[in-house]
């Protein structure tokens, strides 16, 4: 009988354990209060002076700082753990920011990017049911709803603190918001919470379309209560569903009926994309948004964000009647209507005004995203992008004061798609890996020996000698940096014997001449000059060197795949081939020795850097990773005998396998031809790359690729600092190891190591009287010293009086190397009412695009 | 019932038929039964293509992704942000069209069912819609074939090792009714109500987030060694927490089951009389028991080894373990039509098979049994 009781209490104790366990709370509870209330976007790293010494000391060492990195994939849920048990040294997939207090609280280092962002969507259409009101047709109560929410507390409470309040459609706190800085915290300031405004708004509306506040404190129209239906996504990283059910309760207490009908990505969007507005499936839905990385120009925004010609082309944006003076700005902003940078100012100043105004979409959160790394790795990151999405990562990956050693990556995925530069894998992490392997990166018009500055997003000269850029005059084009020279000209015409199209039966370009015998123009045109020793310097991993041949193979690639008579013809890469030639005017190689390349445009950016064109064997699509002429050779062999196709489309089309450079069944296929061409000393668009691809260097080339693949098994082949060693698609790895025969030193970008993080300090008086002037003395520094003045290109401050409305905007008075002083005048303070009120002040850096800030509260006295 | 069972009492009245009249019946019921197994797979798999694409609503929502993903990728190409509304949309619009007609959405749904059924049927997997194998393969067969072996391992380890442990000691408890460890295993039988992902994160916290002694996830150490030993055993290695969790999970009440379904048969008069007759305890067991016993032993068994095939979603998803439950559940959320038929069509199979040839080893193993009788 004991042991019958002993067993049942046995059993007992191991059930009520087992459902103890699965209800104790999770290491980092996410409503726990973050050491900072809300993390401050990184801030200022210098960006690197090409002429200006190196931060880190001297090193021989050439390509990476480590030998050999192993990257894995490792699920998110347990990245914090390994990281704590060494199992890897770093995560580079950026996690969602609810995990940012459990990252503080391991004591781990963290990368911040920006992870995109979410908002209200609403549908403004009239329904055709007349008797079913919809009370976001009204755009006073759509503007009303961003006083109905409290962006504050949807941060705290689902992001933990970790994301930033989101109002408008540009990315906050990053290029362009900070740019138009005053405007935008003025704004913030006049759309914060304030339920009974937007009780106040909401209900003079209603009335005003003819709904009645019944007894029950619900709103009824035509005898019956308004039934809002609220499409709440309960997938993805799941904030959206708390998210949704906190502004469905804000607007079931202001009297609306709401029907929340949670639906995952998949069951939503035919609903708030696929069907008519005017049907009223729907009244609102918690939208998301992807990141645009570090872009410099959103003006486009408004128009995609809220307008009927946006380019998302759905409902319901088409149903959107907005204010003609909001759609006439969208439209001018995005076809770029304007002529000076101050025109594009105020045009964008009204536009954000207004946006709210119209608000078809209400934005809430701005996400923030982490990236965990033990304390001895040292890295740097993309502002926008983060760790996988900075083209100086592998640059500067390290162990902190460490040559060399091998270091455990973690990520979310790895070979979600197949691996080649033409329609291959763009899926983040797979592009970190890619771009380990390759030298530069792509600008915002075509392919670069550029490097991406992870802090400004501009371009920085990696394997140019010199450039110069041209620009039509008139354009509103400016210069940040000065590495280039840059003049505006009357009119750009486009040479005679520059390349304009592509001849894919003869195999050859055709010409301006050709093409436009009337002659014609270019709103920009740049000349880049590459170093005179490029072509000794600059070696492929297999160890052949970089020749003209890959140059102009990448220049045609794009061409020939859309042309109808190409062997390798492409039928779902016409559309891209019609938009480049849109606004492509021509290629124009005017030396071999130096390289010296001419490329013209009519497509341009407002960033003059943007707009130089140095042409590089890159992905010519886009993507990420570099080319060869000899694996595009042979692998448009393997392709124009129908075996394996670059595109997803092309290959189910042809039912065979899309090419993978790293993997399946692809490798043998492109082992096949790769002794083909081989042994025909095969030199591809002989009537083109003959003239710059000799037999002896393409029979190097074979030689060296069949070593290689002998070697390594598969076919990615860059001039990165890191080569891929290993493969193993299976097992989700993939080893890189360093190249040693990189042509710059480890060391070439490290002014970008360390992140130079500038603090504000605002100090004054607690109290002061109205009537009376008052001073607040602005230091800004960077580790305990001044931040040179010469780094700053604004200090503003804003003054807010006890209601939130701004008071006055201005700029703070220089006193010397990080001092500064606010004065508010007499006349200012005498229009602050008494209690408390707030002075913020704004630090806008040069090196980085994002501003930093403080304040200050005061109380006002008569 | 085509199967008829009698008792050992019944057999020694039966008259042996004659061996023509034997075969006649054999072959009769072996067409009927593979007709009505076939017609089983032909609906079943059906029956899956209709659920995979919800009655065809499916349709609507890639239409919708479709849309949205290309819509996006030129919403975030800067280039095409200065195009004309009136050009860009013209662009969207052929990309659109020219994607639909990639995943087949410009056939009508019922044409591609029974397109999907024929090539199912035949076992012509076809390609994936969205899914890739890891090597970059759209071929379903490849899908498949590449995660199988890992599915294969981490399922065959866990699962025969608990079928042959559950029923080597379930006959032991049965023997030692009401004992210690007969009692335990009734206690514990109620924890298998937990889920093996569950256990799962248990051992990982233990094992490798505290005692750093076992890997977190993954089949394999990275980079996987090159040593052919070697990466046997780290394949081992890594093999040991999610076969853990999937045995805990079953262990306590997969004994029970059996000790359970032992002392049944145990009970039984003829088992008495041989108690009576003073047969040694291992004949009993071995003759009286186990014996009688094996056609639902046997039938679990191969349920089991079919039951392989299908894998442990969540419990690979928590491991990170490259199997095909993992597959699985990714085609499913990508609406993968192919690659769910292809991975239903082998199982259905599989299935049908193992309940066919089932019939002829009962037949043959317990002598009570005869086929089509």
């Amino acid at each position: 009988m004991k042991s019958r009781q002993s067993v049942t209490l046995l059993s007992l104790l191991v059930a009520v354990s087992l459902v103890l366990a699965a209800c104790a709370p999770q290491e980092a509870p996410i409503t726990e209060e973050p050491s900072m209330p809300e993390p401050q976007a990184p801030e200022a790293t210098e960006a690197p002076v090409p002429t200006e010494e190196p931060a880190m000391p001297k090193t021989t060492r050439h390509g990476g700082w480590l030998d050999e990195i192993d990257v894995s994939v490792v699920s998110g849920d347990s990245a914090i753990s390994q990281l704590q048990a060494g199992a890897i040294d770093l995560y580079s997939y950026g996690l969602a920011s609810d995990v940012y207090p459990a990252i503080k609280e391991a004591g781990l280092k963290y990368s911040q990017s920006y992870g995109g962002s979410y908002s209200l969507m609403f549908n403004p259409a009239v329904f055709e049911d007349t008797t079913r009101l919809n009370p976001f047709s009204n755009r006073k109560i759509r503007e009303a709803m961003n006083w109905l929410i409290d962006r504050n507390y949807i941060n705290q409470e689902i992001y933990a603190g970790g994301s930033l309040a989101k109002f408008f459609a540009v990315t906050t706190q990053l290029v362009e918001y900070t740019d138009l800085i005053d405007t935008a915290r003025a704004l913030e300031s006049k759309y914060a919470y304030n339920f009974d405004k937007a009780k106040e708004v909401i209900t003079a509306e209603m009335t005003a379309m003819g709904a009645v506040l019944g007894s029950d404190g619900k709103w009824q129209y035509q005898n019956a209560p308004v039934n809002v239906i609220f499409l709440i996504r309960p997938d993805g990283d799941g904030t959206r569903k708390p998210m949704g059910d906190y502004v469905a309760n804000q607007l079931e207490a202001i009297g609306f009926t709401v029907e929340r009908q949670y639906k995952k990505s998949s069951e939503a969007a035919p609903i708030w994309r696929g069907s008519q507005a005017k049907l009223g499936l729907w009244n609102l839905y918690t939208a998301g948004w992807l990141p645009s990385g570090l872009t410099r120009d959103e003006r486009g925004q408004i128009q995609q964000m809220y307008l009927n010609t946006s380019i998302q082309g759905v409902d319901p944006f088409i149903s959107n009647v907005s204010d003609p003076e909001f759609q006439k700005l969208g439209d001018d902003l995005a076809q770029g209507n304007f002529s000076t940078p101050e025109e594009r100012k105020a045009m964008m100043e009204r536009a954000l005004e207004l946006s709210l105004q119209d608000s078809l979409q209400v934005f809430t959160i701005e996400q923030v995203q982490y990236s965990p790394y033990n304390e001895n790795v040292q890295l740097t990151y993309d502002l926008a992008s983060g760790v996988e999405g900075a083209y100086v990562g592998p640059y500067n990956l390290r162990f902190v004061g460490e040559e060399g050693g091998a270091m455990k990556v973690g990520t979310a995925d790895l070979f979600t798609e197949p691996w080649n530069t033409v329609s291959g894998s763009n899926w983040v992490w797979d592009s970190n890996i890619m771009r380990a392997t390759e030298m530069g990166t792509g600008n915002i018009v075509g392919t670069a020996g550029l490097m991406g500055d992870p802090y400004t997003g501009l371009a920085w000269p990696h394997r140019i000698e010199s450039a110069s850029l041209t620009y039509k005059k008139g354009l509103p084009i400016r210069q940040s940096l000065d590495w280039y020279s840059l003049e505006a000209a009357d009119e750009i015409p486009v040479p005679s014997d520059a390349w304009v199209d592509w001849n894919a039966t003869e195999q050859r370009w055709i010409t301006a001449a050709e093409k436009f015998p009337e002659g014609t123009t270019a709103n920009v045109k740049s000349v880049v000059v590459y170093p005179a020793d490029l072509f000794e310097t600059v070696t492929w991993h297999d160890g052949s060197p970089v020749s003209v041949g890959d140059f102009v193979m990448a220049m045609l690639m794009p061409f020939d795949m859309a042309k109808p008579e190409s062997a390798i013809y492409d039928e779902s890469l016409v559309p891209s081939l019609e938009a480049t030639l849109a606004t492509f005017k021509g290629y124009r190689i005017v030396s071999t020795d130096p390289l010296t390349i001419e490329a013209y445009n009519d497509s341009y950016n407002a960033d003059a850097e943007l707009n130089i064109l140095p042409l590089w064997p890159l992905s010519p699509f886009g993507l990420s990773g570099e080319n060869s002429w000899t694996i595009f050779a042979v692998t448009n062999l393997a392709e124009a005998n129908k075996e394996i196709a670059y595109t997803s489309n092309k290959a189910d089309t042809l039912q065979v396998e899309q090419t993978s450079w790293v993997g399946g069944p692809s490798l043998e296929v492109l082992a096949k031809y790769l002794d083909q061409a081989a042994g025909e000393s095969y030199i591809p668009y002989k009537p083109t790359l003959g003239q710059y691809i000799t037999k002896e260097e393409a029979d190097l080339r074979y030689g060296n690729f069949t070593k290689w693949y002998e070697e390594h098994g598969h076919f990615w082949v860059g001039t990165g600092p890191y080569y891929v060693d290993k493969v193993y698609t299976t097992e989700k790895s993939l080893v890189l190891k360093n190249n040693a025969d990189f042509v710059d030193l480890a060391d070439r970008w490290s002014a970008f190591s360390e992140p130079k993080l500038a603090r504000i300090l605002l100090d004054g008086s607690g109290q002061v009287k109205a009537g009376e002037e008052s001073v607040f003395d602005v230091s800004v520094s960077f580790k305990d010293d001044p931040y040179p003045s010469s780094d700053i290109q604004r200090v503003k401050y804003i003054l807010y009086d006890t209601t939130g409305a701004v008071v006055v905007v201005g700029d703070a008075e220089f006193v010397g190397e990080g001092q500064y002083r606010v004065t508010l005048g007499a006349d200012v303070t005498s229009k602050l009412p008494t209690g408390s009120a707030r002075l913020e002040v704004a630090v806008v850096p040069v090196p980085v695009a994002v501003p930093a800030f403080t304040s200050l509260d005061f109380v006002v006295v008569k | 019932m085509a199967v008829v069972t009698r008792s050992p009492s019944e057999n020694v009245v039966l008259k042996k038929p004659a061996s023509t009249s034997a075969l006649v019946r054999v072959l009769r019921y072996v067409v009927m039964r593979l007709l009505v197994l076939g017609m089983t797979v032909v609906i079943g798999v059906y029956l899956t293509i209709m659920i995979a694409n919800m009655g065809g609503y499916v349709d609507t929502i890639m239409r919708s992704e479709v849309a949205d993903r290309i819509t996006q990728s030129i919403a975030a190409n800067p280039a095409m942000q200065q195009m004309d509304p009136d050009t860009r949309r013209k662009l969207i619009e052929e990309r659109i069209t020219a994607e639909e007609k990639r995943l087949g959405l410009d056939t009508p749904i019922a044409v591609r069912n029974f397109r999907y059924l024929s090539n199912a049927l035949t076992l012509r997997l076809g390609r994936a819609i969205n899914l890739t194998s890891d090597a970059g393969s759209k071929q379903v067969r490849r899908i498949l074939l590449e995660r199988l072996p890992a599915t294969l391992l981490l399922m065959g380890v866990s699962q025969i090792f608990l079928f042959v442990s559950s029923v080597l000691l379930a006959l032991n408890l049965s023997r030692r009714y009401g004992s210690i460890w007969d009692k335990v295993v009734v206690a514990l039988s109620p924890t298998s109500a937990v889920p093996p992902w569950f256990y799962g994160i248990f051992l990982i916290l233990i094992f490798a987030s505290l005692l750093k002694v076992l890997p977190f996830n993954g089949m394999v150490g990275s980079p996987p060694p090159s040593n052919p030993l070697d990466y046997t055993l780290s394949v081992l290695k890594h093999l040991i927490l999610p076969a853990l969790s999937l045995v805990l999970s079953s262990f306590f009440l997969s004994i029970y089951n059996y000790r359970t379904f032992f002392l049944i048969y145990s009970s039984e008069d003829y088992v008495e009389m041989a108690k009576a007759k003073g047969l040694p305890p291992r004949t009993i067991e071995r003759e009286y028991i186990l014996r009688p016993t094996l056609p639902t032993i046997i039938t679990n068994f191969a349920l089991l080894i079919i039951g392989l095939w299908t894998g442990a979603t969540i419990t690979e998803t928590v491991f990170l373990w490259p199997g095909l439950g993992r597959t699985l559940y990714q085609a499913i959320g990508l609406y993968d039509i192919p690659v769910i038929v292809g991975s239903t069509i082998i199982f259905a199979y599989l299935l049908a098979m193992t309940v066919f040839l089932l019939d002829f080893v009962y037949a043959i193993v317990d002598p009570r049994v005869k086929v089509g009788g």
